[in-house]
């Protein structure tokens, strides 16, 4: 492949996938400066890292160059972005009930915010793997090659952090809103 | 199959990676025991949550535009670019902008200062006010379709299945071609009411998205914008065989450009 035709590859999956890319980074990092950067950062990677990719799921490798970069930025801003204690569910606020339909309307984006905000709770493998799964719609397979684990793995987290959501999401009264 | 085999794949199955065989025998069981069935309600519940609630974040225009700056600096940093050459590969990616490319450059010079960020597709699309009546009615009718338990009234990857299923039932039979191998499979048909118009639509599946071709009087054609997008799903015309038509689905623009061109025969 001619180094165009190799640039042009590149370009073309990044521009194909850049709101999963963006997506992903908006999960991991929580703000758009960093998520930017990070997409960024991962264009010019995957530019320089063309000729090492070697077939598979070019989606996955470009996610894969993405949650790297992410990852870097993680470290390097030497925080912890999860929440890793206080995670029971107590602080589920209860929604109003309402009748008319800006009342529902205010009522679903608090949904939305209230689901948003659990899941931007749970531990960044989990929340990763959620994101993955639910949002971007990856199978097992492309996900265990974008996190760098077996497929065994990205099943067992699922599963955990499904639970997990559901116990944060359920409780009081949000039970009858979500039917869990 | 007994409960303590069927749970721990409920997930593996809504996930859709149970095999097809095993898909069958916990369909059977769940059908029949109220416990599975609530346990999978539940896992379903949570999907819809987290899938229904606007969570997936669009990267920014300024994202697009900044992307597309450095493409053309790597280009001419290591000279790739022959003097006065101009190949096809280039210009399909980020050199000659698209459309909505110089959309993304045109919008970070009017709202980047400020820091808007822009949400490309919905504003240049997603005008619900300016939306006709008709798209409102396909839009609804591919939502149906995903709520319901089969979106086909008849099920068939065989071409000469489905068009003589249309013959009889609407005036004209569209032509149907099934693209499994270029990774649009055809699923079926089924006949939908738009207005008061029967309409056949044909259904087909690319990779977890299904795509609805409403195929259309050129009447209806004329009143439909070529592009229109509604809660993340998008409309676009396209052309099966002679007829005009439009394809709804929450495929990304590139997947249905390129479906686009393989209805219309086009490579």
């Amino acid at each position: 492949m001619s180094p165009a035709a190799t640039t042009s590859w590149i370009d073309l999956l990044v521009q194909q996938h850049l709101d999963a890319a963006y997506n992903l980074g908006r999960w991991l990092l929580g703000n758009d400066a960093d998520a930017s950067d990070a997409v960024h950062d991962a264009y010019l990677r995957a530019v320089r890292s063309a000729h090492t990719y070697a077939g598979g799921n070019a989606r996955a490798w470009w996610l894969a160059i993405v949650r790297n970069c992410c990852l870097a930025k993680l470290a390097a801003r030497k925080r912890e972005v999860p929440l890793r204690e206080g995670f029971d569910g107590s602080n589920v606020t209860p929604f109003a009930r309402s009748d008319n339909e800006v009342e529902e309307r205010v009522h679903a984006a608090q949904q939305s915010a209230h689901i948003a905000e659990q899941l931007r709770a749970l531990p960044t493998e989990f929340r990763e793997t959620l994101v993955l799964r639910e949002i971007e719609d990856l199978s097992y397979r492309e996900i265990a090659d974008v996190l760098g684990v077996p497929i065994g793995t990205v099943m067992s987290r699922l599963a955990r952090g499904r639970a997990l959501l559901r116990r944060a999401l359920a409780p009081s009264a949000g039970e009858h809103k979500y039917g869990m | 199959m007994e409960c303590k085999t069927a749970q721990p794949l409920l997930e593996t199955y809504l996930d859709n990676e149970l095999a097809r065989a095993d898909a069958r025998e916990l369909e059977a069981h769940v059908d029949g025991c109220a416990e599975c069935s609530v346990l999978l309600t539940r896992l379903d519940a949570l999907r819809r949550a987290l899938r229904n609630n606007g969570l997936r974040y669009t990267a920014p225009a300024e994202l697009y535009a900044r992307i597309a700056a450095s493409a053309a600096s790597v280009d001419s940093a290591s000279g790739r670019t022959m003097p006065g050459v101009t190949s096809i590969a280039q210009s399909r990616a980020w050199r000659t902008p698209t459309p909505w490319l110089r959309y993304a450059a045109a919008c970070v010079l009017a709202f980047g200062a400020g820091g808007v960020s822009v949400r490309l597709w919905n504003s240049t699309h997603d005008n619900a006010n300016t939306q006709t009546q008709l798209a409102r009615d396909l839009f609804a009718s591919h939502w149906r379709a995903l709520a319901a338990t089969s979106p086909v009234d008849v099920v068939s990857s065989d071409r000469h299945t489905v068009k003589p299923w249309f013959a009889g039932k609407v005036a004209q039979a569209p032509v149907v071609q099934d693209f499994a191998e270029q990774g649009f499979a055809l699923v079926g048909g089924r006949i939908d009411y738009a207005g008061s118009e029967r309409m056949p639509v044909l259904v087909y599946k690319h990779g977890q998205h299904l795509i609805d071709v409403f195929v259309l009087s050129p009447n209806e054609a004329a009143s439909l914008a070529n592009r229109s997008a509604q809660n993340g799903y998008r409309l676009e015309s396209l052309r099966v065989g002679d007829q005009p038509a439009v394809a709804v689905s929450d495929m990304d623009q590139v997947e249905f450009t390129r479906f686009a061109h393989l209805m219309a025969g086009t490579p």
